[in-house]
């Protein structure tokens, strides 16, 4: 059993009236005070590395993509947002996906295909902005998700840089 | 003619700034609470939201009509309106303004009806809007509405006593009912307090003035003594089951009221359309003057409501009856003593 | 139109009146008591008696009616078996109600026929405003009007004494 010991009022405060005043001069200075909300579309969220938005797949320089189409994401997601349809290519990686779709309507976010890919080649940008008048429209393919590198460095490096001391730790 | 005409004009546009003013308030209960919590509030819909009232009514206007299963139909639908209308009547005495001008002789004043029993017709009519609040609650058929009717009856009675205690110390002072004179009394310099104040009730009255500002909160059915509506206990209260412009009339009902009661407080205690050190001036700048002590009253019921929690139901009967009533009965009876002395 | 107000007002008042004692529905009684009173305090207005009119809306309309509604709801007498709302007029106490309505009847037309005849009764015209009912009430009827006070107050205690000690009573049982 726990006895609680209540506080014992003054005089003063039995009377309210003089707290109430208290109260109202504490709102009354919040009142002129800077107000801590965003005003969004105007003034859009601070995004940083890590910041973990849509996800979207690099372009090299030469503007061929990364992407082997290889299906460790298409498993690796949760929500089976991933569809691959892979096809052959001249290049040295030989495969490339002929057909990349991400369902934003299943999508969580979740970076987990960012974490199976061996290729560096499906990175979480920072784009957070997910809106559209029909559910075919939030069904993004190749040409929509495609995003040079330049755009995603940042985020690669960061995830080098976590992944690198992931290693070292593990190693034991 | 004319001065009907003149009496037409008075009665369309004081019920059209009442309305809109209650629309104001909504936006700007909005916004106050929104500066009190850090936030900023609603600023999309025109120049610094002003029209967002304007968007609600649309909004509300194009809502599901709604009349819960079991409900008395008709009850249900006269209450809201029952609620609006005698908080629109209650303003029919209240003086905003001195002389706007003399037509053939006839002076026109700004108020609809100068009657000899302003201050009792407010209280009489403003009365009645607590139909619409038990009426809406009974005839929803909902166990939350019924408690919220109950207790806003329970509430209005205990606490209306205190309130026409207060005016009556007031009228004892002043020798009338008539709001017009009551201002007058008050603008009058050999009136003074102690020979420099404003010559207002609330130098003379200080103890009425509080008790009547809080019961003003109580009988409006506002913060702290909201327990009418009392979110966190009953939903919705006596409006749970109301929707589209039924609701929005229960609204207007209450911000009409709430700018009823700030204008009694200003013209009993505040000196009304008076402006201090300035005897008879003129008609826009006492206009000026009585919407500014409005405004401030106003402003005072939306910075309590975001200020404080709501009191316990025990705790509101208890201090209506053992603290207000008392305090009330003694005041009158010093105001009494003095007056005949 | 102040005639064509009067008679209309007279009819609701009849009508409201008629109502109370003849609907099924405790609501909708409280609710034509309302109406009534409504239509009294505007025949007062339409008479000249302001003060009269504002003090039968707000004691009777504004205090007592939310009462009545107060004490209906409480009870949840708002839904009622069927059967008529004149079942308590049996046989017996008839002959009880027509002798009290006939007695009602004519001392109504006694006042309205003799004028100012009845021991103390004052001109109409003599209590207009507030100014003179006050001087009225409280200057040459102060002893009735005190007495009455006393009178109700007696009353209400009485009532409160009633009520409690059935109460203890069926504790007891």
């Amino acid at each position: 059993m726990v006895i609680i010991k209540r506080k014992q009022l003054t005089w003063m405060e039995k009377a309210y009236l003089p707290e109430v005043i208290r109260g109202l001069r504490i709102t009354l200075g919040k009142m002129f005070q800077k107000p801590s909300t965003r005003q969004y579309p105007e003034d859009p969220l601070i995004t940083t590395e890590v910041t973990r938005g849509q996800p979207r797949l690099v372009v090299n320089e030469d503007s061929t993509i990364r992407c082997v189409s290889c299906g460790l994401c298409e498993i690796a997601c949760p929500a089976y947002a991933i569809t691959i349809d892979g096809q052959e290519t001249d290049r040295m990686i030989e495969r490339e996906p002929e057909k990349f779709e991400i369902d934003f309507l299943r999508c969580i976010l979740c970076g987990f295909c960012e974490e199976a890919c061996p290729k560096e080649a499906i990175m979480m940008s920072d784009e957070l902005e997910l809106a559209d008048t029909s559910r075919q429209g939030l069904i993004y393919g190749l040409d929509k998700l495609k995003r040079p590198v330049s755009a995603l460095k940042k985020r690669i490096a960061y995830i080098n840089k976590i992944n690198d001391r992931w290693r070292t730790s593990s190693s034991t | 003619m004319t001065v009907l005409l003149a009496t037409i004009l008075k009665v369309v546009v004081i019920f059209g700034a009442l309305i809109s003013a209650a629309g104001i308030s909504t936006l700007a209960e909005r916004r106050v609470s929104a500066w009190i919590q850090h936030r900023i509030g609603p600023n999309r819909v025109g120049p610094f939201g002003v029209l967002q009232p304007l968007a609600d009514g649309i909004k509300f206007i194009f809502k599901e009509e709604f009349v819960p299963e079991g409900a008395n139909r008709w009850l249900f639908i006269l209450a809201p309106a029952l609620s609006a209308a005698a908080a629109l009547m209650s303003v029919a005495v209240i003086p905003f303004g001195g002389l706007i001008t003399e037509i053939d002789g006839t002076p026109i004043l700004m108020s609809i009806a100068d009657l000899d029993i302003g201050a009792l017709w407010v209280v009489a009519i403003g009365g009645l809007g607590i139909y619409g609040v038990i009426l809406g609650g009974w005839a929803s058929n909902s166990k939350y509405s019924l408690f919220g009717g109950l207790r806003a009856t329970a509430q209005m009675i205990s606490y209306e006593l205190s309130m026409i205690l207060c005016i009556l110390a007031v009228v004892a002072m002043s020798d009338t009912l008539n709001l017009r004179e009551i201002v007058n009394l008050q603008d009058s310099a050999d009136s003074r307090c102690f020979g420099f104040l404003p010559g207002w009730n609330i130098f003379y009255q200080p103890l009425a003035f509080v008790l009547f500002v809080i019961c003003t909160f109580a009988e409006t059915n506002r913060h702290p003594f909201d327990f009418a509506e009392c979110e966190s206990e009953l939903v919705g209260g006596f409006h749970t089951e109301y929707s589209s412009m039924k609701f929005a009339l229960f609204f207007i009902g209450e911000y009409c009221a709430m700018i009823v009661m700030s204008c009694m407080t200003v013209t009993l205690f505040l000196g009304g359309f008076s402006v201090p050190y300035w005897s008879e001036a003129p008609f826009l700048i006492g206009l000026a003057s009585f919407l500014l002590k409005v405004t401030f009253f106003m402003f005072l019921f939306l910075w309590v409501r975001w200020s404080l929690p709501r009191f316990r139901y025990d705790q509101l009967m208890n201090l209506g009856w053992k603290v207000f009533l008392p305090l009330a009965l003694v005041n009158i009876l010093l105001t009494g003593l003095a007056v005949s002395l | 139109m102040a005639n064509l107000l009067f008679y209309l007002m007279g009819l609701g008042a009849v009508i409201g009146s008629l109502l109370v004692v003849t609907s099924k529905n405790p609501i909708t009684s409280v609710l034509s008591l309302l109406g009534t009173f409504f239509c009294l305090a505007t025949i007062y207005l339409l008479a000249g008696f302001q003060f009269l009119a504002a003090a039968q809306i707000l004691v009777y309309g504004g205090a007592i009616m939310v009462l009545f509604l107060f004490v209906v709801m409480l009870l949840n007498l708002g839904h009622p078996e069927e059967g008529s709302g004149l079942e308590f007029m049996n046989k017996r106490r008839m002959p009880f109600a027509f002798a009290a309505s006939a007695m009602l009847i004519v001392l109504t037309f006694a006042g309205v026929l003799g004028q100012g005849s009845a021991p103390g009764a004052v001109e109409l015209a003599h209590m207009a405003t507030i100014g003179d009912l006050a001087g009225l009430m409280f200057g040459s009827f102060l002893l009735p009007f005190e007495a009455a006070s006393i009178l109700l107050m007696g009353a209400a205690v009485a009532v409160i004494v009633l009520a409690k000690r059935e109460r203890t009573q069926a504790v007891e049982r």
